[in-house]
């Protein structure tokens, strides 16, 4: 290392690899994680999401799981809340459609109408 | 880039190291790898995160879950259900100490909430092995600004502006010693960071350097910069060796990345780090004796000045600071002296970091804003005192330092107000202590710590102190004198002031200290040669038999049970207590508080046992056995009272020889025993049973005969009698004085329960009856209306369950009943016309610290609530009804003024003892203050004064000990349903029961 540069560039890159355990997160996705969700490719879902997420760099996004929402016949469950705009819920996801809801409701900003089975 | 989802941070610091934590992290990691999770969860090992009485902890990120006494067992449970299906395991959080509510987030809990963390910033937070990870949070971002922004003059004025005081012991100002070495005349000069952290029970320094290593390397280099030094050492003791190998990794790293060594970026400031290992002598944490350490001479020190800023390393300009100190210079110089110097009291800035140990809840590392309370810090963030026992005081600054009571539980802490108090802040160690320590073997153990490192160059220390442990050694072996106490100051006065360095002028404070706030400690250990703590071995047989007021000979009588002799062990008893059947169903045994089997696994019911043996007796002869008559003696004892107190003087008095009478106000014996205490927890059978036997001693009760009404103290002279007991406790219920107390529908406590049990027409049935209070005598109220047919019953009380003074299982059972509790509130108006309909009461909140260390009611301002009720019962605390006695001299408080030690009154002749005296206490310390009187009374007439004869007891223990665990007996009670009668709750242990609980006693009484 030579300059203050150098030093800010390791300081970005570090804390982008744990701005997670700050808590603090503009965007959050949620899986639900219950039996059913696991049963339906809850799992699948999430690995889609984060390879997704890694490839298009988006660090600053948390993904949490959570339990069996009670909506099991919509499983896989995924919902999106990215600050300061409704929360989406996505219902009968599979890994494809998570990683286009990446793309497109995340990266782009746009939200897909079509597979929302909620909006709040 | 590659994402986690996860982060799980688990705790490498030394605690949990010990506790367990690597084979945690390794099955962690093995079932993460084994589900295919190790892509999206990222496991870090972290340094200490401070709860180090939780360990081994990790905190699972996103969420911020912290997972306590995690076992390798349990990781599956965790990966499972959080790590896969985002599920919080519950059994594994963290649970509020006495409830069964858990905190499972980081974010929500008290102990970390609570705290300010600057030099603790990163700790438990980072990888401290990934030099990275320090940098993504500023790391070395303060030492790019000083070395391209700033000169070093402006650094050091920055540092004395912060007001940074240092953080090992002595709290000189930092910014002053970096400029006292930038002024210096010399080449080279040296950074040197003191990790010799030697007091027990501290450990911020090896915390940081377990944790944060790099702040401590980067502020080294600042300070490098600063005062014009190119070389840093860091003194560390060999007995940290995590430690030592995560700064050595450190060290490398840094060199690595280039953030120490030469031409630092490319600014052409170089700066080297080299460590030495200490042997870990604890002088060495002294600054001339580390500085001759490193140089490989003998670790001595040597008078000042020159201080090291002038003369120091090699006789060169030194700057010497610990490691603490040098942790918060880093945030200074970011975020500015003057936020810096907004944290804090006036004089003493920034926080500090302090180590819980000892008698408390939350053990580990806290950092707090320095005048945060000392309540605060032993309370909010330590939890408290584990297992019901109370607080008696917290040493701080360890064998430098001294003890601070409870009394001083509000006190800000910073450097002017603990030495204020004869203590020091030192380097933040603090050991809380409960009553079960003793103060002198407290002072005695610091003292032998201080001989064992004295380095032994000047004679003060080596041999004053030498001196000075003699004596408190033969104080805690009984054979303290009159005049040590005072030679004990001398000496240390000598010491403090002639000594060479810090290590001996502080070496007498914990004795000063523990002089200053418990010297009545060391008058009972030299006058009295008891040690009330029951700490100094050769001071007491047992704990048990220490601990009870009358001394009863708990073992031997636990062992009589054993053996199935059972009239014997109620004679055992006997010898010292007249009442063993009532004190077997009603004392509050502090005995039991003291068992040592409760270390292993629960306390020996004593008092059952007790129970047990008075009624094989009565059973099986059908009256209580009393030990035979000494002799007969002429002068004639009145006793006023036919209380325990009373009862107990007379019994012994007789048992002498002496004719006794006892006068009696009421129509029934018994006091308090009689009117006070329900039929359902002491029946009058029982009772009765043991007024006899002390009748049969040759006591003679008169009752319907009120002193000053029925008959004078003078008539009872004027008859003949030579020496006047008075023992006539204290039955008149304190007033709550708030409006409405004078409506039809309040009744005091102690009037209601005397009405109800000398079977009067109390109206209570169908009615919501209010209880105020959380003493026994509000328990016995609240339970009486019960079972006399009350529609409802509420206990208000003004703090809070824990800090209720009535008996634990008192309180267990009235909520068994159906009792509902009203915590934290207090009556203020009793409200009706003419006939009372409602109590209106407020919310109160905990404030302050009290005298005894319970923190003060304080009212919620517009709070108010009403409870309908038409029975109200205020039981807040009872007096004497010593009007008639005024003669005898009485307190302000209207007790009669009694001397302690001698029971005597100002007049001549007359005693008393007991609730009268003391205000409302104990039915045993009732029984001790008759007793006690009883000896004095014969000492007077004449005799030795010794009412309980000496008896050779042989200890030996019969058949053998149980130490594997085996929980103690439960005592049977009546079901719930049936308790709407006056019968008798606890139904008494079984033959089997007691023979059983009483084999669990582990002789402690027997010395090998």
């Amino acid at each position: 290392m030579k300059s203050l540069e150098d030093l800010r560039k390791i300081r970005d890159k570090a804390q982008r690899e744990t701005k997670l355990r700050g808590g603090q997160a503009g965007t959050r996705i949620t899986i639900a994680m219950g039996t059913c969700g696991i049963a339906a490719g809850a799992r699948e879902c999430l690995q889609a999401i984060l390879e997704e997420l890694a490839a298009r760099n988006q660090s600053e996004v948390l993904v949490v799981q959570t339990g069996c929402l009670g909506l099991c016949d919509q499983e896989p469950l995924v919902s999106v809340e990215v600050e300061g705009q409704p929360k989406v819920t996505y219902g009968r996801l599979d890994a494809a459609k998570c990683r286009k809801i990446v793309t497109e409701h995340i990266v782009n900003g746009h939200p897909i109408g079509e597979w929302a089975i909620s909006t709040r | 880039m590659h994402m986690y989802r996860s982060h799980v941070l688990v705790c490498a610091g030394a605690g949990c190291v010990s506790s367990g934590c690597k084979a945690v992290q390794n099955a962690l990691l093995e079932e993460v790898k084994a589900r295919g999770l190790d892509k999206e969860i990222t496991v870090v090992e972290t340094g200490c995160m401070g709860p180090c009485d939780l360990g081994p902890v990790m905190v699972v990120y996103p969420e911020g879950v912290l997972y306590q006494k995690v076992k390798p067992a349990d990781v599956l449970a965790i990966v499972e259900e959080h790590l896969l299906k985002g599920r919080v395991v519950e059994r594994l959080t963290y649970r509020l100490p006495g409830s069964e509510e858990t905190i499972p987030l980081v974010s929500e809990m008290d102990f970390f909430t609570k705290q300010t963390r600057i030099a603790l910033r990163n700790c438990g937070i980072i990888n401290p092995e990934n030099i990275e990870e320090y940098v993504a949070r500023d790391g070395y971002a303060a030492l790019g600004k000083v070395l391209t922004e700033m000169t070093p003059e402006q650094v050091v004025e920055e540092v004395k502006k912060s007001g940074l005081r240092g953080r090992g012991g002595a709290g000189f100002l930092t910014g002053l010693k970096w400029s006292f070495t930038a002024k210096a005349q010399g080449s080279p000069k040296y950074v040197v960071v003191n990790a010799d952290e030697g007091d027990p029970g501290a450990f911020m320094d090896r915390s940081v350097m377990e944790g944060d290593p790099h702040s401590v390397l980067e502020a080294m280099a600042i300070a490098g910069y600063a005062v014009g030094a190119n070389q840093g050492y860091i003194y560390i003791r060999a007995e940290y060796p995590l430690a030592v190998q995560r700064l050595k990794h450190a060290i490398k790293q840094a060199y690595e990345y280039g953030l120490i060594g030469k031409n630092i970026f490319g600014t052409g400031f170089d700066f080297d780090i080299d460590y030495r290992v200490g042997a870990g002598a604890f002088v060495c944490g002294e600054e001339t004796a580390l500085l001759a350490s490193i140089e490989g001479k003998r670790g001595e020190p040597r008078p000042r000045p020159p201080f090291p800023a002038v003369s120091g390393l090699w006789g060169k300009p030194t700057l010497l600071s610990n490691v603490e100190t040098y942790a918060n210079i880093a945030p200074i110089i970011l975020k500015g002296s003057d936020w810096f110097a907004s944290i804090g009291t006036e004089k003493s800035k920034g926080t500090k970091v302090f180590a819980l140990a000892g008698k408390i809840r939350n053990t580990g590392l806290v950092e707090v804003p320095m005048g945060t309370s000392l309540g605060e810090i032993v309370y909010d963030l330590g939890g408290g005192i584990p297992d019901g026992k109370t607080f008696k005081a917290v040493q701080t600054g360890g064998p430098s330092g001294g003890c601070i009571p409870a009394e001083y539980l509000n006190t800000a802490v910073d450097y002017e107000s603990l030495q204020a108090l004869g203590s020091i802040v030192g380097s933040g160690g603090m050991i809380v202590m409960d009553e079960d320590t003793c103060m002198v073997d407290l002072a005695k153990y610091f003292l032998e710590f201080v001989q064992d490192e004295s380095c032994g160059k000047c004679a003060p220390c080596r041999i004053g102190t030498k001196r000075m442990l003699e004596i408190l050694d033969r104080i805690t072996k009984g054979q303290g004198r009159e005049g040590d106490i005072e030679l004990l100051e001398e000496l240390a006065e000598q010491i403090k002031s002639t000594a060479l360095c810090g290590l001996g002028q502080s070496a007498p404070n914990p004795v000063l200290s523990t002089i200053k706030y418990f010297r009545h400690e060391y008058e009972v250990h030299i006058r009295d040669k008891k040690c009330p703590a029951s700490v100094c071995a050769t001071l007491f047989e047992s704990p048990c038999q220490n601990t009870c007021p009358v001394e009863v000979d708990v073992p031997i009588y636990i062992d009589q049970v054993k053996q199935r002799k059972y009239v014997e062990a109620y004679m055992t008893v006997k010898r010292q207590n007249p009442f063993p059947s009532v004190c077997g169903r009603v004392c509050h045994h502090p005995c039991e508080a003291k068992c040592r089997r409760a270390q292993l696994d629960e306390p020996i019911a004593i008092r059952a046992l007790k129970r047990f043996a008075a009624d094989w007796a009565f059973e099986h002869t059908g009256e209580l056995p009393i030990p035979l008559r000494q002799g007969r003696k002429e002068a004639k004892v009145a006793v006023v009272g036919s209380g325990p107190a009373g009862l107990t003087c007379a019994y012994y008095l007789a048992l002498r020889g002496y004719p006794v009478t006892v006068f009696e106000a009421l129509p029934v014996a018994g006091g308090m025993m009689t009117v006070g205490i329900p039929e359902y927890r002491l029946p009058k059978a029982m009772l009765n049973a043991e007024i006899e036997s002390i009748k049969k001693a040759g006591v003679e009760i008169i009752t319907n005969t009120r002193i000053g009404k029925d008959i004078t103290l003078e008539q009872l002279k004027a008859q003949g009698y030579q020496a006047i007991f008075l023992g006539i406790g204290a039955h008149n219920s304190q007033k709550l004085n708030i409006s409405g107390e004078e409506l039809a529908g309040v009744v005091h406590g102690t009037d209601f329960l005397r009405e109800a049990a000398l079977g009067k027409e109390v109206a209570v049935k169908g009615k919501k009856v209010v209880v105020v209070g959380g003493g026994n005598v509000a328990m016995d109220a609240a339970r009486t209306a019960l079972r006399l047919g009350a529609a409802e019953v509420t206990v208000v009380y003004r703090r809070r369950r824990d800090e209720m003074p009535a008996l634990p299982e008192e309180i267990e059972e009235a909520e068994h009943e159906g009792i509902k509790f009203i915590f934290l509130a207090n009556p203020v108006k009793a409200l009706g016309n003419g006939r009372l309909t409602e109590v209106e009461c407020v919310r109160m909140k905990l404030g302050e610290f009290d005298r005894s260390g319970r923190r003060r009611p304080v009212t919620i301002e517009g709070s108010e609530f009403r409870i309908a009720c038409d029975l109200l019962i205020p039981a807040v605390s009872q007096k004497p009804d010593a009007d008639r006695l005024e003669s005898v001299g009485l307190t302000k408080w209207g007790t009669i003024d009694a001397d302690d030690r001698t029971t005597k009154t100002a007049a001549e002749g007359i005693f008393a003892g007991g609730d009268c005296v003391t205000g409302p206490d104990t039915l045993i310390a009732a029984i001790a203050a008759g007793k006690k009187a009883a000896g004095a009374i014969d000492a007077y007439l004449g005799g030795d004064g010794q009412v309980v004869a000496d008896l050779a007891v042989e200890r030996k223990i019969s058949g053998e000990l149980i130490e594997e665990e085996m929980p103690r007996r439960k005592m049977p009670c009546l079901v719930v349903a049936k308790r709407r009668g006056f019968a008798e709750v606890e139904l008494g242990f079984s033959e089997e029961d007691a023979v059983c609980e009483a084999s669990r006693c582990l002789r402690c009484d027997v010395k090998i």
